[in-house]
C-alpha cells in the first residue's frame, strides 16, 4: 500500500510535538473542518466513508454519532476508549505516543460534528508515559488554540481530559468505562439505554476507539470516496494490523481493509519463526475464535471473518506455531477471562472460574472423562445469557479451540 | 398494547418489564436478584425468557415489554439452562441440604442447629425457612449439582452492631449494594475485587461503623440468602404470626411488621406496604423495638409508699391509694405530665382528667422545640399562615429543596430517602448548615452559616428576590406592604458578616429557589429552638409565599400533632412544662402525675408524686405510686404523624408484667373518684368521644382506617395567605472569655418515654452514645483532648458530663451533643430542656466553657 493513513508518520522523529507536527502540515483537518464545514457536512462524509469502530464491534462511526440527540438540556460528552486491553493489541499505543495529534484533530473534529464540548480520553492504567505524553500534547494544543475556548475563532469551544484506568480489562467495554469515568466500580450497565442518550453523567456520550478517531482527519481531508477506496466499500480504510507471536517480524502494519491474513503473515511479517510450522492464528485479539493453518487465507475485514466464525475486532493477530501446545493457549485465554470478570452476572462469574479451574486441573494432569464436554457446556451457558459481551468473549475463543483442536485436548486429558 | 406470555394473551399497560407482567399475572418466572424497589440489574441471570425472533434469551427482569411480544417462560431448554446457572450459583454455596433427597424426613425429625461456627448447610444456617434461595431451589428440581462443592472461606464479618455479614452464603445478587446506594444513599457496601474473587465488602474492609452505614437494616431485609442476619434473632426459630403496627419513635411513623414467637416480640420489620415508609425503616424501628418493650427497666408492678418503702400492690389497691391521695389536690396545687409519644386517645384521657376531675390547666409536656411545637404555638397567637398538613411523598417531586436545621441522616431518615428520590429526578438541594451534614454530598449548595444566623440569612434572601421585582403578583397578597417596609427596616449592612455567606452564595440561592418549581422548603428544630424561633419560622414562611414554595414542617416525636390537637378544644390557661418544674420546686405545686419525662426532682418539694410510666428512672425512688404502663406494642390507638396522617396501632403482645394501658388507668381513676364520663369499655369508645368533640378529628373512625383510608387530621384553623412583618431578633449568641464555646443540641429523638435508647441498646450506643459531646478536630487539638476522654462542660446555669466525640465536621469553636441523658451527672434526658437552658421556650445555644475530667 503506497500512502499511510494513520501510521505514514510513525518514524519521524519527534513527530509528536506539535511544531514538527505542525510543520507537516499538522491540524489542517481542523481548519478545514471548523472554518469550511458545517457539522452535518461532517457528519454525511464520516457516514459515507463507512468507517467501521476499531475498538472491536465494527460499529459505523457515523451511525453512532447520528444516535446522539441534537436537542438536550444536558451537555454531551465524548470518550476515547484508549483503555487497549485486549490482549495481543498494541495499535492505539503507538498512535498515541507517535502521533498524538493526530488522534487530537480527530477528537476536535468528531466533538465539533456532534456538539461536543467535552472530552476524555481514558486510558490504561499501565500506558504512563503515553499518557503523559497525551497530555503534553494536549497542552501544546491549547497554546496554539486547536483547544479551549472559541477554537481558530469558529466559536467552538472543547476541553480534553486524560483519565488514567487502573489495570481492568472491564474497563475497556464502554458502560464499564464510563462507570470508571464517573469515579464508580468499572462494572458494565445494562443496556438499553445506549451511551448515545444516557452515557456519562447521565448523558448523552459518544465512545470510539483511539485508532476509529485517528483516521477522522484524513476523511475529512481527503473525502469519502478515497476513504472507501483504502478499504473496502462497505468497510472503509485501512487497519493497523498489530502482529505477535512465533513470526519473522512481529510489529504493527497498517494495511487496506480486506488483506489477506495469509500475506499478512508471510509476506508483511516474513513468514514463521525459526522455520516452525503454522499451527493457528487468532486474528482479532484474544476473544476471536481461533482458525486452523488450513484456514488463513481470508480476507480481512469484519464481514469475512464473520462469514468464517471468527471476528475481525482489535485487528491483534497472534500466531501460533506447532510447538505451541493448544492447552496452553486455552490455558491463558480461560485464566485471563475468568480473573477479568467484573463478577456481576452468574454465568461468566462462576462458570468462566469453573472452566478455568477445570483447565488448570487439565494442565496439571489430572485431566478426567468429561472434562472436555463440560467445559463445552458451561462456555455454551455463557454465550448468548450474560450481562456484557465479555461473556461472549470469553466463550467464543474456547468453544472454538475445543472444536478446532478437540483430539489435542482430549490425549492431555487421558494422558 | 397487546404481550404474548406462554401462549396467554395479556393487555399491558405503560413501561413495565416482562417479569413484572408476569408476576402480575400469577406466572412464576424464578428470579433472584430482582427486586420491587430497585432499579432492574440483570445480574443472576435466572429469569431469562425466550421471546419470539430475538437470538438470544432475555432477562425478564431487565427487558421491557414492547407491543405484540410474543414471550415464552417455560420451554424445556429454559429449564435447563436455568437449572445449570442455579448449579452454578449452588456451587458456591452450602448446598448439601437443598438438594439432599431426605429433605422432607429431615425437617420432620430435625430442628435447626444454628449455633455454629461454619454454615454448611440450610440445617445450620439461620435463614433455614425462610430463605427465598432455598424456595426457588425448590421450584428448579435440582436434583445434583456437578461441580465439587466450592467453599469460599471468607471471614464472617461479627464486629458490627445488630447483624453479622457471611458472606460465604453469599450469591452476589447486589440487592444490598443496591438498596444501600440508590434508596438509602448511604453507599456504605459495594463489590470488592473481581472474577471468582468478587465479594461485597466496604471500603478498605473497614467495619460498617467507620464506612457510612446507618444500621437502617434494608440490606438485610432484601438480603435473599443467610448472608446477612439479624444478631437478635440469629438463633431463634421462625416467627410463628406476624403483626403490624407502628413506630412510635419518631415523627414519620413507620408501619412495621412485628414477628412474633410464643406471644412475644421476636423483631420488626419495615412493612412493604407502608404508606409512609414502603418498606424501610430506620435503626430504631428496626432493631430497636424488641429491647425497648423487654427492657430489664420495665416496671411489672404497681407500688405504693407504705412506711417510707415502696411495696408492690395490687392494682385496686394503688388505685385507691392514688385515688384517697389525689383527692386533696386541685386546681393550680397539682400539676400533669403527658408524652407527645403517648397515643392520641391516651392524651385526650390526660386532659379531660386535668381539667373536668382535677379541675387544673397544669397539664405539661415535654417535648422538643420542633417545628411544629413553634406552629402550635404560632397558632395560638393567630400568626399561622400557611396549611399545616403535608405529604413526606411530595418532597421527592421537588425540583428544588432548600433544608434549614435539620440532620435528616439521624432525625429523620424517612425524609432523607425522600430528598435523595427528589435529587436523583434532578432537584437542587440547598443545605443551610453550620456544620458538614451527610446529606451535603447530594446538595448543590451548602451555606454553611454562623449558628443562629437563619434570620438574617431568609429575611436577606427576601429582600434580594423583591428588589429584584416579582413585586407584582405578591403585592395583592395581604400584608405584601407592611412585610416589605419591615425587610427595608432590617439593618442588612452586616448580613456577610453575620450569616458567613458570601453575595455570590445568596445570590445564588435566591436565583435556585426562583428558578425551579416547585420548591420545598423543610425544616427543623435547628431554625425553631431559638428564642426568635417564630420569628424564624415567620421569616421563612415569607420567603416561601415569595416562591411559591411548599413548607414542610418536621416534626420530632411520633405524635406530638395529636398531643395538640386533643388539646385544642381548651385554653392554654396552664403552666408550661418549665413552669411546672419551678413550681414543684417552690412548692406552690404540691402533687405531681408523671406520665411523660421528667427531669429528677431530687430538689423539689412536692407532697405526692404519682409515675405512670414503663421504665423505672432516677424519679422511681422519689415517687409515692408507681404505675406500671404498656408500651405502644402492648396497647392500642392511633398516633397522628407529622404530616398529620392518623395511624392506627394494634395491640401485638400481652402486656409484660401487671402493666396497663394508659387510657385505662386514668379512665379507673377518674372513675374512682366519682366523676361519670369516664367509663370507657375500651379505645374505640374515647375515639368516638373524640370525633365528636374535637372538630378535627370529625372525620376519624377505626372503621375507615382499618379498612385501609388515608385520613388526615383535619386542620380546622382558618388559614389565611399573608406575609408576616419582621422583626430584628437583636445580637445572636455571643461567647465570652469565661465561656469561649457555644454549645448546641443535636437532632436525634433516641428515646422512649423515660428511656434512653442506648440505654437498652449497645447498637445503638456505638452509632451515637448521647453521652458524646462532639467537638472538632481543630478544638480538641488545642485543649489536648483524646477521643472517649471525660469532659465537664459549664455554662451560667449548669454543667453536665460527657465524652469526647471528635468530629471532623464540627465548626471549630463550638460543641454539641443530644438532647439526652448523661448516666453520670444528675442531668436527664428532658433536663436539657428546662434547668440548662434558661429561656422558656427555646433550647437555641449556650455559651460554656470545657473541662477535661469529671
Ligand atoms: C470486555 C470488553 C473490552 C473492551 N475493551 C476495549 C478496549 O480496550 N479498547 C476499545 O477501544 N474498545 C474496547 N471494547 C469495545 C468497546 O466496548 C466499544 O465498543 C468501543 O470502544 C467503541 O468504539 P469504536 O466503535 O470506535 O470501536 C471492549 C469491549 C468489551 C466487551
Ligand atoms: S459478562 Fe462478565 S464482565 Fe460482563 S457483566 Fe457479566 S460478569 Fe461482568
Ligand atoms: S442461605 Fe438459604 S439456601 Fe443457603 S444455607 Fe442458608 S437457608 Fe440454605
Ligand atoms: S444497614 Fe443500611 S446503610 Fe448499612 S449497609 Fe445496610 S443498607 Fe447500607
Ligand atoms: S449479601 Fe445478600 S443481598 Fe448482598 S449480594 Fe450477597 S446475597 Fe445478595
Ligand atoms: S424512628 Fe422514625 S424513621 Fe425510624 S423506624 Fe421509627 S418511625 Fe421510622
Ligand atoms: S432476576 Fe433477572 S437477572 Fe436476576
Amino acid at each position: 500500500m503506497k500512502e499511510k493513513i494513520l501510521s505514514k508518520h510513525f518514524v519521524l522523529e519527534n513527530f509528536y510535538k506539535i511544531d514538527v507536527y505542525l510543520q507537516k502540515k499538522g491540524y489542517q483537518a481542523v481548519k478545514k473542518a471548523l472554518n469550511e464545514k458545517t457539522p452535518e457536512n461532517i457528519l454525511e462524509e464520516v457516514k459515507a466513508a463507512n468507517l467501521r469502530g476499531r475498538g472491536g464491534a465494527g460499529f459505523p462511526a457515523g451511525v453512532k454519532w447520528s444516535f446522539v440527540p441534537q436537542q438536550v438540556d444536558k451537555p454531551k460528552y465524548l470518550c476515547v476508549n484508549a483503555d487497549e486491553g485486549e490482549p495481543g493489541t498494541f495499535k492505539d499505543r503507538y498512535i498515541m505516543s507517535h502521533d498524538p495529534h493526530l488522534l487530537l484533530e480527530g477528537i476536535i473534529i468528531t466533538s465539533y460534528c456532534v456538539g461536543i464540548h467535552t472530552a476524555f480520553i481514558y486510558i490504561r492504567g499501565e500506558y504512563e508515559a503515553v499518557a503523559l505524553r497525551l497530555e503534553k500534547a494536549i497542552s501544546e494544543a491549547y497554546k496554539n488554540g486547536f483547544l479551549g475556548k472559541n477554537i481558530l475563532e469558529s466559536g467552538f469551544d472543547l476541553d480534553v481530559y486524560v483519565h488514567r484506568g487502573a489495570g481492568a480489562y472491564i474497563c475497556g467495554e464502554e458502560t464499564a468505562l464510563l462507570e470508571s469515568l464517573e469515579g464508580k466500580r468499572g462494572n458494565p450497565r445494562l443496556k438499553p439505554p445506549f451511551p448515545a442518550s444516557i452515557g456519562l453523567f447521565q448523558s448523552p456520550t459518544v465512545i470510539n476507539n483511539v485508532e476509529t478517531l485517528s483516521n477522522i482527519p484524513s476523511i475529512i481531508l481527503k473525502g469519502a470516496k478515497w476513504f472507501c477506496k483504502k478499504g473496502l466499500p462497505e468497510d472503509g480504510g485501512t487497519r493497523i494490523f498489530g502482529v505477535s507471536g512465533m513470526v519473522k517480524k512481529p510489529g504493527i502494519y497498517e494495511l487496506s481493509i480486506g488483506t489477506n491474513l495469509k500475506d499478512i503473515i508471510f509476506k508483511h511479517a516474513k513468514g514463521m519463526a525459526e522455520g516452525k510450522k503454522l499451527k493457528a492464528v487468532i486474528p482479532g485479539g484474544l476473544s476471536a475464535p481461533i482458525l486452523k493453518a488450513d484456514e488463513i487465507d481470508i480476507k480481512m475485514d469484519f464481514d469475512s471473518l464473520v462469514n468464517a466464525n471468527s471476528m475481525l475486532g482489535s485487528a491483534a493477530i497472534v500466531v501460533i506455531d506447532e510447538d505451541t501446545s493448544i492447552l496452553d493457549v486455552l490455558k491463558v485465554v480461560t485464566r485471563f477471562y475468568s480473573h477479568e470478570s467484573c463478577g456481576q452476572c452468574t454465568p461468566c462469574r462462576i462458570g468462566s472460574s469453573w472452566i478455568n479451574k477445570i483447565v488448570r486441573r487439565i494442565c496439571d494432569g489430572k485431566g478426567k472423562n468429561g472434562d472436555i464436554d463440560n467445559i463445552i457446556r458451561l462456555a455454551s451457558n455463557i454465550l448468548g445469557n450474560t450481562l456484557c459481551p465479555l461473556g461472549d468473549a470469553a466463550a467464543m475463543p474456547i468453544l472454538a479451540i475445543i472444536k478446532k483442536f478437540r483430539e489435542e485436548i482430549e490425549s492431555y486429558v487421558s494422558n | 398494547m397487546k404481550i404474548i406470555i406462554d401462549g396467554k394473551e395479556l393487555e399491558v399497560e405503560g413501561k413495565k418489564t416482562i417479569l413484572n407482567i408476569a408476576q402480575e399475572n400469577d406466572i412464576f418466572i424464578p428470579s433472584l436478584c430482582d427486586h420491587p424497589r430497585l432499579a432492574p440489574f440483570g445480574g443472576c441471570r435466572l429469569c431469562i425468557v425466550e421471546i419470539k425472533g430475538r437470538k438470544n434469551y432475555a432477562p425478564s427482569c431487565c427487558t421491557y415489554a414492547d407491543d405484540g411480544m410474543e414471550i415464552k417462560t417455560k420451554t424445556p431448554r429454559l429449564q435447563r439452562l436455568r437449572r445449570e446457572i442455579l448449579e452454578l450459583i449452588l456451587s458456591e454455596h452450602p448446598n448439601a441440604c437443598l438438594i439432599c433427597s431426605e429433605k422432607e424426613n429431615c425437617d420432620d425429625y430435625k430442628s435447626t442447629i444454628r449455633k455454629v461456627g461454619e454454615t454448611t448447610g440450610c440445617v445450620l444456617c439461620s435463614n433455614n425457612g425462610r430463605c427465598e434461595l432455598q424456595d426457588i431451589v425448590e421450584t428448579q428440581q435440582i436434583e445434583q449439582v456437578k461441580f465439587p462443592s466450592f467453599y469460599r472461606d471468607f471471614e464472617v464479618k461479627k464486629s458490627d452492631p445488630f447483624f453479622d455479614r457471611n458472606y460465604n452464603l453469599c450469591i452476589l445478587c447486589g440487592r444490598c449494594v443496591r438498596i444501600c446506594h440508590e434508596v438509602r444513599g448511604a453507599s456504605a457496601i459495594a463489590f470488592v475485587n473481581r472474577g471468582s474473587q468478587t465479594v461485597v465488602g466496604t471500603v478498605l474492609d473497614l467495619p460498617l461503623l467507620d464506612s457510612g452505614c446507618q444500621f437502617c437494616g434494608a440490606c438485610v431485609d432484601v438480603c435473599p440468602t443467610g448472608a446477612l442476619t439479624e444478631r437478635a434473632i440469629k438463633y431463634e426459630m421462625l416467627p410463628e404470626e406476624t403483626k403490624k403496627s407502628v413506630c412510635p419513635l419518631c415523627s414519620a411513623g413507620c408501619e412495621l411488621k412485628i414477628d412474633l414467637m410464643g406471644g412475644k416480640i421476636l423483631g420488626s420489620k419495615p412493612s412493604e406496604d407502608g404508606a409512609v415508609n414502603r418498606g424501610q425503616a430506620c435503626v430504631k424501628g428496626r432493631f430497636i423495638i424488641r429491647d425497648l418493650v423487654y427492657s430489664p427497666r420495665r416496671i411489672l408492678k404497681p407500688l405504693i409508699r407504705a412506711n417510707k418503702k415502696l411495696e408492690e400492690v395490687s392494682w385496686e389497691e394503688a388505685l385507691d391509694f392514688v385515688t384517697r391521695r389525689l383527692k386533696k389536690y386541685k386546681g393550680k396545687e397539682i400539676a400533669l405530665i403527658t408524652s407527645p409519644q403517648l397515643s392520641c386517645e391516651d392524651n385526650y384521657l390526660f386532659q379531660k382528667f386535668a381539667r373536668e376531675r382535677l379541675k387544673t390547666e397544669n397539664i405539661g409536656s415535654s417535648y422538643s422545640f420542633s417545628p411544629l411545637a413553634v406552629y402550635h404555638e404560632m397558632s395560638q397567637k393567630n400568626q399561622l399562615g400557611l396549611a399545616l398538613n403535608f405529604k413526606i411523598r411530595d418532597i421527592s417531586k421537588a425540583k428544588v429543596i432548600f433544608l434549614l436545621g435539620e440532620d435528616l441522616a439521624v432525625s429523620h431518615p424517612l425524609i432523607w430517602l425522600e430528598v435523595l428520590e427528589a435529587v436523583k429526578n434532578g432537584a437542587k438541594l440547598i443545605v443551610a448548615s453550620p456544620n458538614e451534614l451527610p446529606l451535603n454530598r447530594f446538595s448543590s449548595l451548602w451555606l454553611q452559616i454562623k449558628p443562629g444566623s437563619e434570620f438574617h440569612l431568609l429575611s436577606f434572601l427576601s429582600r434580594i428576590l423583591i428588589e429584584n421585582g416579582g413585586a407584582g403578583r405578591l403585592s395583592r397578597i395581604e400584608e405584601f406592604d407592611s412585610f416589605k417596609n419591615s425587610l427595608n427596616k432590617l439593618d442588612i449592612s452586616q448580613v456577610f458578616e453575620i450569616t458567613g455567606i458570601t453575595e455570590k452564595e445568596l445570590i445564588k440561592t435566591a436565583r435556585l429557589l426562583l428558578e425551579e418549581e416547585p420548591a420545598a422548603f423543610l425544616f427543623g428544630m435547628g431554625l425553631t429552638q431559638h428564642p426568635w424561633g417564630s420569628q424564624n419560622v415567620a421569616a421563612l414562611q415569607n420567603l416561601a409565599l415569595q416562591t411559591q414554595a411548599q413548607l414542610f414542617p418536621l416534626g420530632l416525636e411520633n405524635n406530638l400533632r395529636g398531643l395538640f390537637e386533643v388539646g385544642r378544644n381548651y385554653p392554654d390557661k396552664g403552666l408550661a412544662f418549665n413552669k411546672i418544674i419551678q413550681g414543684a420546686s417552690s412548692g406552690d405545686i404540691k402533687a405531681l402525675y408523671l406520665a411523660g419525662p421528667m427531669p429528677y426532682l431530687n430538689k423539689a418539694k412536692l407532697e405526692f408524686l404519682v409515675l405512670q410510666d414503663c421504665y423505672i428512672n432516677e424519679n422511681f425512688e422519689l415517687a409515692d405510686a408507681v404505675l406500671p404502663a404498656t408500651t405502644f406494642a402492648e396497647t392500642e390507638g392511633t398516633f397522628i404523624n407529622e404530616e398529620g396522617r392518623v395511624q392506627r396501632f394494634k395491640k401485638v403482645v400481652e402486656p409484660v408484667g401487671d402493666a396497663k394501658p394508659d387510657w385505662w388507668v386514668i379512665s379507673q381513676l377518674a372513675c374512682k373518684m366519682g366523676n361519670k364520663g369516664f367509663n370507657y369499655k375500651d379505645v374505640s369508645g374515647i375515639m368516638k368521644e373524640m370525633s365528636k368533640v374535637i372538630p378535627g378529628f370529625s372525620n376519624i373512625s377505626y372503621l375507615k382506617l382499618e379498612n385501609g383510608k388515608e385520613i388526615f387530621i383535619r386542620d380546622e384553623k382558618k388559614r389565611r395567605k399573608s406575609f408576616i412583618p419582621l422583626k430584628d431578633n437583636g445580637p445572636l449568641y455571643k461567647t465570652s472569655k469565661k465561656y469561649p464555646y457555644l454549645l448546641f443540641v443535636d437532632y436525634s429523638l433516641d428515646y422512649y418515654r423515660s428511656l434512653p435508647l442506648g440505654r437498652e441498646s449497645l447498637g445503638l450506643r456505638k452509632i451515637r452514645d448521647s453521652r458524646w459531646i462532639k467537638i472538632s478536630p481543630e478544638d480538641a487539638k488545642k485543649l489536648k483532648l483524646d477521643e472517649g476522654e471525660s469532659l465537664r462542660v459549664e455554662s451560667s446555669s449548669g454543667s453536665f458530663n460527657g465524652f469526647v466525640k471528635i468530629i471532623e465536621s464540627m465548626p471549630k469553636g463550638t460543641i454539641s451533643t443530644s438532647l439526652l441523658w448523661s448516666e453520670d451527672s444528675d442531668f436527664s434526658a428532658v433536663s436539657f430542656f428546662t434547668g440548662f437552658f434558661q429561656e422558656e421556650n427555646a433550647l437555641g445555644m449556650l455559651p460554656v466553657k470545657i473541662k477535661r475530667g469529671k
